[in-house]
């Protein structure tokens, strides 16, 4: 009885500290296999040729396999934070060499290359060769001059390429109007918020995938959030000018008159005054975190 | 029923009897998590992953059980010694070689349809709708049937004169060869030796070339397949399967079965 009893106190005891230390040890095994395999991070065959042939007939297969890895590495990677990528390319490269007709490679890989780390890999010229190489293998494909226009537009601020990328993109039948008219619009004002805006929102409707729509919806409401801020700040310069200080608060200025409430940013956060006077954002609000991210 | 059609229909009824059919269910299964998984996994592929993950399956197995059993089909007669047996009736060799190559099509042509409903099940579940773009999936799973059609010739062929491992060696040989045909045209790129070139065109036309029947990356796009390919290959197919499966016949009838 007594040697049962003992065996039971034992096993009591002896269970929760035996678990408890195998779930400590899971926890560094996976920190130590986490480190190794962000080491590891290799692709182990990047010839593209090889890869084909040894894919024998079933490449259009292995090209969404290689493009799903792309999209875990790259999600992986962002979630990390990380300041490299190096991977990205080689993965794309594969998928679209294995498959040229993967279309929602190029368009959301060169997004993936061209934003800037950790956001992306911050490589805009591979992903305008990237496009450059969707739009060889499918000429047919006017979306693709859309994101060779946006990535000439918004990451390297080259406006007569955009516009030139916008123009030889509207020749094409099935084209929408719009192309026509931002070719326009970009040779002639270069970078404007109200071109941001309408790029922007053609991402957001034209994409299905949840991530791209986010990341669209947050550059919209941080083109509307720095309208906002200009005109807080004109705001803000007039009262300086009438009263040689600044106010104290949006509150006196409310009190004041010229403003109708407190100003909310986009995402519904109330904007902060410094104390040198510069409209900010909350620190709670996502703009925040986005725009400390860039 | 013809002598042809007796063989055929026992060759079938055979190959249910062995289970062969049981591969369905291992592609069900993996269709079915592939239309589960895929959403989560990745973006804006998910009818591009079930088509050509279908069709690649459709197309190994189908490749696994024309080479398997193609090979066995004379051997295991004669293995067996049932071959004595059949052949004392009134049947003709190449009657009997034609019959179990009509058999194994059959069997091959009811599990490619299978697995082709399950896919286009799949998709609707995947889609919520079928496209007539979808068609084409049809289309790459008929050239399947095709290609499968050639490597049943084909190890019927080897399967005639020796042994079953070395007819699997054969035919595995032929096929992976036969997807580099335009490869081989284009030797004398490298070599720059006109006679090498010559010989290895000539080379390129005697074999088959599977490469006619890759449609895959048109399918997963929904790119259309122009009706004269279509008719080209079903004539490629026939001719070529009508002088391997002859050869056999040839072969087969001189054999000395004693």
């Amino acid at each position: 009885m007594r040697s049962r009893k003992s065996i039971a106190v034992l096993l009591l005891l002896i269970l929760p500290l035996g678990f408890s230390a195998v779930w400590r040890l899971q926890h560094q095994i996976d920190r130590q296999l986490d480190r190794a395999e962000e080491e590891n991070d290799d692709v182990l065959l990047r010839s593209g040729k090889l890869v084909r042939v040894l894919s024998l007939e079933y490449g259009t297969f292995l090209a969404d396999v290689y493009w799903t890895r792309a999209v875990q590495y790259f999600g992986l990677k962002r979630f990390r934070q990380a300041m490299s990528m190096d991977m990205l390319w080689p993965l794309l490269d594969l998928s679209t060499t294995l498959d040229p007709h993967l279309l929602v490679a190029y368009r959301f890989g060169c997004f993936f290359l061209a934003e800037p780390t950790p956001q992306g890999a911050g490589q805009p010229n591979l992903a305008v060769m990237f496009v450059q190489r969707g739009i060889a293998a499918n000429p047919e494909y006017w979306r693709l001059y859309q994101d060779l226009g946006f990535l000439y537009y918004w990451e390297l601020r080259d406006y007569q390429k955009a516009s030139e990328a916008f123009l030889e993109g509207s020749r094409h039948p099935d084209a929408l109007d719009w192309m026509k008219v931002m070719a326009a619009k970009i040779a002639g004002e270069g970078r404007s918020r109200e071109t941001s805006m309408f790029l922007w929102r053609q991402i957001y409707e034209s994409t299905k995938d949840d991530t791209i729509r986010k990341n669209a919806f947050n550059h919209v409401q941080l083109i509307k959030a720095e309208s906002d801020m200009e005109q807080l700040d004109e705001i803000l310069f007039e009262f300086e000018q009438e009263h040689t200080r600044l106010p104290d608060g949006f509150g006196e200025l409310i009190r004041l008159g010229l403003l109708p409430g407190r100003p909310l940013d986009p995402a519904g956060y109330p904007y902060a005054l410094s104390t040198l006077g510069k409209v900010e954002f909350d620190p709670k609000s996502p703009l925040a975190i986005t725009t400390k991210k860039r | 029923m013809t002598r042809t059609g007796i063989v055929a229909w026992n060759t079938f009824r055979e190959a249910v009897r062995d289970r062969v059919l049981y591969n369905l269910v291992f592609f069900a299964l993996l269709m079915m998590a592939t239309a589960v998984l895929v959403g989560q996994i990745s973006i804006g592929i998910d009818s591009i992953v079930i088509v050509s993950l279908g069709l690649s399956a459709v197309s190994v197995i189908g490749l696994l059980m024309a080479v398997f059993i193609g090979v066995g089909l004379v051997y295991k007669e004669m293995d067996k010694r049932t071959l004595y047996a059949l052949l004392a009736k009134p049947i003709r060799r190449w009657e009997f070689l034609l019959g179990k190559f009509a058999g194994l099509l059959l069997t091959l042509t009811v599990n490619t349809a299978a697995m082709a409903v399950g896919l286009f099940l799949t998709l609707f579940y995947v889609n919520r709708a079928l496209h007539s773009a979808d068609l084409v999936v049809l289309t790459a799973v008929y050239f399947i049937l095709l290609k499968l059609a050639i490597i049943v010739a084909l190890a019927l062929l080897f399967s005639c004169f020796t042994t079953p491992f070395l007819s699997i060696c054969f035919t595995a040989g032929i096929y992976v060869t036969g997807l580099f045909v335009k490869d081989i045209r284009s030797f004398s790129d490298i070599t720059g030796n006109p006679a090498l070139d010559r010989v290895a065109v000539w080379f390129s036309y005697l074999l088959p070339n599977f490469q006619n029947f890759d449609v895959m990356g048109a399918a997963a796009h929904g790119r259309a397949i122009p009706g004269a390919i279509v008719a080209q290959n079903t004539l490629y197919a026939a001719v070529y399967c009508a002088i391997v499966l002859a050869a056999a016949a040839v072969i087969f009838s001189r054999r000395n079965l004693k």
